[in-house]
């Protein structure tokens, strides 16, 4: 049986008290408990941005020092990643069809989301397309870099178009449009899932080691494998 | 023998390679302009529809068939080329720089046809066409270098044929947007300077990427 980690414990207690923390808190004023899916929606947003930015500096980590440490870094970030923009787009389009109306429209923020999620999805079809791993961690490094072009386009896109998602409500210039308790919450979730996210990737970069090694492995006798097959007499292997 | 005059070697080899395949001239562009003829039977033939958004389509297509233009099999170089290439000291960067080139003016060449076949069949209203002398070029550009990049990064890769969109289709969207944003300020008769400035920068940025990472990708081939 797998050993708990502290830093596993940390990542269930923080995300029990978000939690709880999310349902304490008073109700928006205008959407009521709706409004409750954002602190699910904006960290794992957040853990997105955070994902393929880590995927960025590891991919160019690797690219100068060539240590495959960074590589399983950099893949690992992008699974745990998708992950996050899936639950971004899923709990998005779960508060928009009572708000908007309508599961998906055709929203700047929407779509390049989406768009995101797909690039990332070709990083790891890449990878599985190559086998050897030096030529898979050189490839994917320089992928891993060239996608994070998407993540100023995707944060920015309410600010440059005209958009139904609203504009960035903490991360602007002025002050976070957000009152206390509710912006406590947030942020207590925020927190919460940074923690989910640096457990996942330290188990994950620990199954990739595993995998590696396994897939170096010498092959091991199996059962079996000592009894040949029958053979006729005087009839050539073919 | 220094990388221009080793691009521009490579380009000529690539051009003649597409004049004797024509792969782009008798596959791609003939195939490009049945998509558009196809696309009024699948949303209607409404007139004033098919004027609006014509020019969207003419991006669209140009997107998706440009992917199809820079993964020809006249640009995949593999194997024994690759290797002599190597033994013959071509800097990875001049490679890449003749591939993108040569992609951006067989684009820009699909990019006329189709645009053509557009205003035949779509007769978009666009108030200042003299701009698309600018945007056509930005765009096939920009394309190109993603298609080539995308091409390097998947060669060798037994399902690149398929990889290669995969990778290129995401990463093409702020050509895609700039370019269609500009033509839709042509029809609207609003200033395109900030949608033109958008593509540029989109491939410089890409023409960067695609020269510093040759030399790494290279290593990393097959």
């Amino acid at each position: 049986m797998t050993r708990l980690r502290p830093l596993d414990l940390a990542a269930v207690g923080t995300l029990l008290t978000a939690l709880a923390t999310g349902l304490v808190v008073p109700p928006d004023a205008v959407q009521g408990d709706l409004q409750r899916i954002m602190y699910v929606h904006v960290p794992s947003a957040w853990l997105a941005y955070l994902s393929f930015g880590i995927t960025l500096v590891a991919s160019l980590t690797y690219l100068a020092r060539r240590s495959m440490r960074w590589d399983r870094m950099a893949a690992a970030s992008v699974e745990i990643g998708l992950v996050f923009t899936g639950l971004a787009l899923a709990t998005g389009m779960i508060w928009g069809k009572p708000v908007w109306g309508v599961w998906w429209t055709w929203d700047a923020r929407l779509v390049l989301t989406a768009v995101m999620f797909f690039t990332y999805l070709g990083y790891l079809a890449l990878r599985r397309g190559i086998d050897d791993p030096a030529r898979r961690a050189g490839r994917s490094a320089v992928y891993g870099a060239i996608a994070v072009i998407q993540i100023p386009i995707v944060h920015f896109s309410v600010v440059w178009w005209r958009s139904l998602h609203q504009p960035p409500t903490v991360l602007r210039p002025d002050e976070p449009q957000m009152d206390a308790p509710l912006l406590f919450a947030l942020l207590m979730a925020v927190f919460a899932f940074t923690v989910v996210y640096a457990a996942l990737m330290r188990r994950r970069m620990d199954l990739e080691v595993l995998e590696q090694v396994r897939a170096t492995e010498i092959e091991q006798p199996v059962a079996g494998a000592a009894v040949a097959p029958p053979r006729l007499g005087g009839v050539a292997d073919v | 023998m220094n990388i221009r005059r080793q691009t521009a070697i490579l380009l000529r080899r690539e051009l003649r390679s597409e004049l004797r395949a024509g792969e782009v001239s008798l596959v791609a562009i003939p195939f490009g302009a049945i998509a558009m003829l196809l696309v009024p039977m699948a949303v209607g033939t409404d007139t004033p529809l098919l004027v609006r958004i014509g020019p969207g389509i003419f991006w669209s297509v140009v997107l998706l068939f440009g992917v199809v233009v820079t993964q020809r099999q006249t640009a995949d170089v593999g194997g024994p080329q690759l290797d002599l290439l190597r033994l013959l000291g071509v800097d990875p960067a001049a490679r890449f720089a003749a591939t993108a080139l040569a992609g951006a003016a067989l684009l820009l060449a699909f990019e006329l046809v189709v645009g053509l076949v557009t205003v035949v069949l779509y007769d978009p209203a666009l108030d200042d066409p003299i701009w698309l002398a600018a945007i056509l070029p930005a765009a096939a550009f920009g394309l190109a270098v993603v298609g080539t990049l995308a091409g390097n990064i998947a060669a060798g890769v037994g399902t690149r044929v398929t990889l290669a969109p995969l990778l290129v289709a995401p990463l093409a969207i702020p050509i895609l947007l700039g370019a269609a944003q500009a033509t839709e300020g042509l029809r609207l008769g609003e200033s395109i300077l900030a949608w033109l400035l958008l593509l540029v920068i989109t491939d410089l940025v890409l023409a960067a990427a695609g020269v510093l990472t040759a030399r790494p990708l290279e290593e990393a081939a097959p």
